[in-house]
């Protein structure tokens, strides 16, 4: 069953310069339960779908179309005030770092009862407060530091803190962006592990929001594949592993060692991305593309259904099964292109 | 610990400076004054008024229609006391006959030299005080800012006029005593500033190269500071003009010299607010402008100096 | 470093700030140009009067025993006798002390309350024309001292609308018993209102300001955003998490704030005819009254240099990051 429907969504970031078409053009949709996985480089636009959905947008920025429906209801429709009944007590969020993720001068016990009381007033102080200890012992906190200000406590434990506050209404939809990456490599496998756990408990579900593919491949049910503002590739997990069929998709399972094929080596993709500012005609991969062809710089590739359920935005996805044994060579990134050269672009890793 | 991570003084401003991003070249030159300018309304409002000033104050004895100590008579001898703003007068007339236009034009040069003198030596005070606090470090820093927290427990204006009462009233001693207070906003300011310049490589590189302390601080780190003791400058300005017309209003102030506060000074035991507000009025307003005018132009630097502070697209 | 630490290690630094306060005031009454003995001993006595005035105040002793002995009898409150009253100063500046107090906590609470809604306001209306001219009007402000600006109120409110008394702090003929009833009472509002609102004008640009641009930083922290996120409410977000926040810059500024009102507030004294310790120090010094100068230019600085150090111990309290950096 369908939970949230997301429908060529289009959030613009208004500048000196001119609009950002930050996300552009985007749908997705969300089951009861499912986890979505929305990977990609640092300014694709993937943390800006996420936060048009609460819409907790910087100032400049605008979601300009599209429609984001939520149990019947069309979210981008709603008044600020209408919307703040669905944030945290439907779509809840943990964030990139959670460092910065809580309030200073209040303990982390004042603000989950503040959060619960807000949303849910007839709930008693005491309850709360009991509520919090118990979100606690959920993320493995002790709960007796409940009432620590957030200051006292070490980057992992705040995470799991900002996990706990995100848990405390069992919320339908959880948001989740980068929510190890600021961490250690052990204490990320745990934290990924007690999400999972948590997720299947209270039967949520979530979208993780990363640029590591290892991680959505180890828990997500269905990858989308986000590049420049548009998804170039959206379907099961499984499949984009194993058969991705963007060019790009192909790029970023190289640059992971945890899911590159045998003992190839690490290739990350050169170039940076795509400027977004007035974006014109033509695919926005085809600059960084090994296998761009005169229609990738003038057309804009729409989505079309490869197999059932699996979505490209690839000029060529129909050559997909000749492209790929091309793209795990190293050659295949480094040689340097007419295009490239004239614009003098340097490696560039991924991350 | 909260006593040395306050740098905040003063005023406001200072507390806003703490994040002065030392986007310093070495000279100022006159097209990076002009860039500062371009496109702030207010800061070229302020630059505009304090010109304006500046040209009444040089051309005052020209442009006052008389002499603003002279008590004037009518034809029959009479002194014209309180006269309403006329083509005559055109600020009206004073209790003893003196005219008010001309008051305030010559009262305007009293505001720019004392602004100007007192900012002057407040700001050179506190730059080096801040300069080699921040430089040396140990204990030249530590006697020095605990000297700056002992003027700060220093009531301002009470000090102004307890010295102007023993050193006598005169304009210079006025200055004077605003100066000896006033330096140590610059002071912690600069102080600060000077602990991040000095890290910078090249000054390392300047000291390794066998620069005297001297020369480092003087060729390498001032150039650096300046722009905010430009800022503390303007600043300075406009508290001196306000502390100066304090004391003058208090009857402290240089008893041979025509200024603003002084002639509120008079207005006021003469009972004159109830009765001729054009007496009143023009010598507060023009405070109120000159002062205006140099935060307005303290202002834009600051913007300038502080990124944060600008308006985001 | 833990809280005791930090206010042991304060009151180090303000018992140093407190002996160097009174040695630059023994040095400014004593050690001036011509005979300071003149400063301390009414004018109009004769030789052999003088003298023995001179002795009794121990002004023939060497400097260094009279500065040990000014230290003792002012740690006593003792300031001698004031010329003008012949009466001892510690009786006569009581009084106005309180007066110059209750003045100027008044205007500085208004100030505060006035800077933080409105800072907070300007935070929020920024890049719009509202912020322009509240940024203009909080400029204005600043830019008027104290007797201007109480000159123009009474112009307006005295002279012109006539709902306001020029000056004094209670009304001809009204009496009170005892010191609550003196400043709980409708003749004190009324009296007080003016130079009040005087001093709040004054003061009010240094926390509007300061609350306008910490707010605007507040405003751009991650917290803000989670708070947003978790569906809290606007006025929630604003007041409760942003102003809080901002709060703990605005409150190490109440001393500097104080420092400045201080000097102000002797100005509005004068204009409104308040008696208060600025009007009693103005006046001693133009009658050459010098142990009441001394004294209210005491309690002055004693007023600053104690608010500079609760403002350090209330800002430790307020934001519990400092005492454990």
């Amino acid at each position: 069953m369908t939970l949230l429907e997301i429908e060529t969504l289009k959030t613009y970031y208004h500048t000196e310069t001119g609009d950002v078409h930050a996300v552009d053009g985007v749908s997705l949709s969300l089951s009861r339960n499912e986890t979505l996985g929305l990977v990609g480089e640092s300014g694709s636009g993937k943390t800006t779908i996420a936060e048009s959905i609460n819409r907790i947008l910087p100032e400049n920025g605008e979601v300009v179309d599209g429609s984001i429906v939520y149990d019947g209801v069309n979210l981008t429709e709603l008044s600020e005030k209408e919307l703040q009944k669905y944030r945290w007590n439907d779509v809840s969020l943990i964030p990139q770092s959670a460092m910065n993720a809580f309030d200073p001068v209040y303990t982390i016990e004042e603000q989950i009862v503040e959060v619960i009381r807000a949303h849910r007033p007839d709930t008693s102080k005491a309850e709360a407060r009991e509520r919090a200890q118990e979100l606690f012992e959920f993320v493995d906190l002790d709960p007796e530091r409940v009432t620590d200000y957030p200051h006292q406590f070490s980057g992992g434990m705040k995470q799991r803190a900002a996990i706990a506050i995100a848990l405390a209404l069992d919320p339908p939809i959880l948001l989740a962006d980068e929510p190890t990456t600021a961490l250690d490599v052990i204490i990320q496998d745990q934290i990924l592990e007690r999400i999972k756990d948590l997720q299947a408990e209270i039967n949520s579900a979530m979208i993780m929001i990363t640029h590591d593919i290892s991680v959505v491949s180890e828990t997500c049910d269905e990858i989308a594949v986000v590049y420049g503002g548009r998804i170039v590739e959206y379907t099961d997990t499984e499949t984009v592993i194993n058969e991705p069929h963007h060019p790009y998709t192909m790029g970023l399972r190289n640059a992971f060692p945890s899911i590159a094929e045998g003992d190839q080596e690490l290739i990350s993709i050169p170039g940076s991305p795509p400027e977004l500012v007035n974006p014109e005609e033509g695919c926005r991969f085809a600059d960084r593309c090994p296998f761009a062809e005169e229609e990738c710089y003038e057309k804009t590739p729409q989505p079309r259904e490869v197999a059932e359920g699996h979505v490209v935005e690839c000029h060529r996805a129909d050559e997909a099964e000749e492209l790929r044994p091309e793209a795990n060579k190293k050659e295949a990134w480094t040689e340097e292109r007419p295009k490239d050269a004239a614009a003098g672009q340097e490696g560039y890793s991924n991350d | 610990m909260s006593t040395q991570n306050r740098t905040s003084t003063e005023d406001e401003y200072d507390i806003l400076s703490q994040h002065y991003g030392g986007r310093s070249r070495l000279r100022q030159t006159l097209a990076a004054q002009r860039e500062i300018f371009r496109g702030e309304r207010l800061g070229q409002i302020g630059l505009l008024l304090l010109a304006i000033f500046l040209f009444v104050g040089l051309f005052a004895p020209l442009l006052a229609p008389y002499d603003a100590q002279e008590k004037l008579r009518t034809d029959d001898g009479e002194i014209k006391r309180m006269e309403a703003p006329s083509t005559e007068h055109l600020l009206g007339t004073t209790r003893l006959g003196r005219d008010v236009l001309s008051q305030v034009l010559i009262g305007t040069r009293i505001a720019l030299i004392v602004g100007s003198l007192g900012a002057f030596m407040s700001v050179f005070i506190g730059t080096n005080m801040g300069l080699i606090s921040g430089y040396f470090g140990g204990w030249t820093d530590d006697i020095l800012m605990r000297l700056t927290d002992i003027i700060y427990g220093v009531p301002f204006l009470p000090f102004v006029i307890v010295l102007v009462v023993i050193l006598g009233p005169s304009l210079l001693n006025v200055i004077l005593a605003i100066a000896l207070v006033q330096w140590r906003s610059t002071a912690r300011v600069i102080r600060s500033q000077v602990l991040t310049i000095k890290e910078r490589p090249y000054i390392e590189a300047a000291r390794a190269a066998g620069g005297s302390d001297v020369r480092v601080l003087y060729t390498h780190i001032l150039p650096n500071v300046l722009p905010l003791v430009f800022l503390y400058g303007a600043f300075s300005v406009g508290w001196a003009v306000i502390a100066e017309a304090s004391v003058s209003f208090l009857g402290f102030g240089d008893p041979l010299s025509v200024s603003w506060g002084k002639m509120l000074f008079t207005a006021y035991t003469a009972n004159a607010i109830r009765t001729a507000w054009w007496w009143v009025i023009p010598p507060g307003l023009s405070i109120n402008l000159l002062v205006i005018s140099v935060f307005l132009i303290g202002r834009t630097y600051e913007k300038v100096s502080n990124p944060e502070l600008r308006e985001r697209e | 470093m833990g809280m005791k630490e930090f206010v042991v290690r304060r009151i180090g630094q303000l018992a140093v700030t407190y002996w160097a306060f009174l040695t630059i005031l023994f040095l400014l009454f004593r050690i001036v140009p011509g005979d300071p003995t003149t400063m301390f001993v009414a004018q109009g006595l004769s030789g052999e009067a003088r003298k023995e005035v001179i002795e009794n105040l121990g002004l023939n002793e060497p400097l260094h025993i009279q500065y040990v002995d000014y230290i003792f009898q002012v740690l006593q409150g003792n300031f001698g006798t004031s010329f003008q009253y012949r009466e001892p100063v510690a009786g006569i500046i009581v009084t106005k002390f309180w007066n110059t107090i209750f003045l100027m906590l008044g205007a500085i609470t208004l100030a505060y309350m006035i800077g933080i809604l409105g800072g907070a306001l300007l935070a929020w209306w920024r890049g719009t024309d509202r912020e322009i001219v509240g940024l203009l009007a909080t400029l204005v402000a600043r830019s008027s001292p104290t007797f201007w600006t109480g000159i123009v109120l009474i112009m307006v409110f005295v002279f012109w609308l006539k709902w306001f008394p020029a000056g004094g702090i209670r009304s001809v003929g009204a009496d009170y018993n005892g010191f609550v009833d003196k400043f709980v009472s409708v003749d004190f509002l009324y009296h007080v209102a003016l130079p009040m609102l005087t001093g709040a004008i004054y003061y009010m640009a240094t926390p509007t300001l300061l609350m306008r641009n910490t707010m605007l930083e507040i405003l751009n922290e991650d917290f803000i955003k989670m708070k947003k996120a978790e569906g809290l409410s606007q006025y929630t977000i604003l007041y409760k998490h942003a102003v809080r926040n901002s709060l703990l810059p605005i409150v190490t500024i109440i001393a500097l704030v104080a420092g400045k009102a201080i000097g102000g507030q002797l100005l509005i004294e004068v204009v409104f005819n308040w008696p208060g310790m600025g009007r009693a120090m103005v006046t001693a010094v133009s009658y050459n009254d010098y142990p009441v100068a001394m004294a209210a230019f005491f309690l002055m600085g004693s007023v600053v240099i104690l608010l500079n150090f609760a403002a350090d111990l209330l800002y430790a309290h307020f934001d519990p990051r400092v005492t454990y950096e």
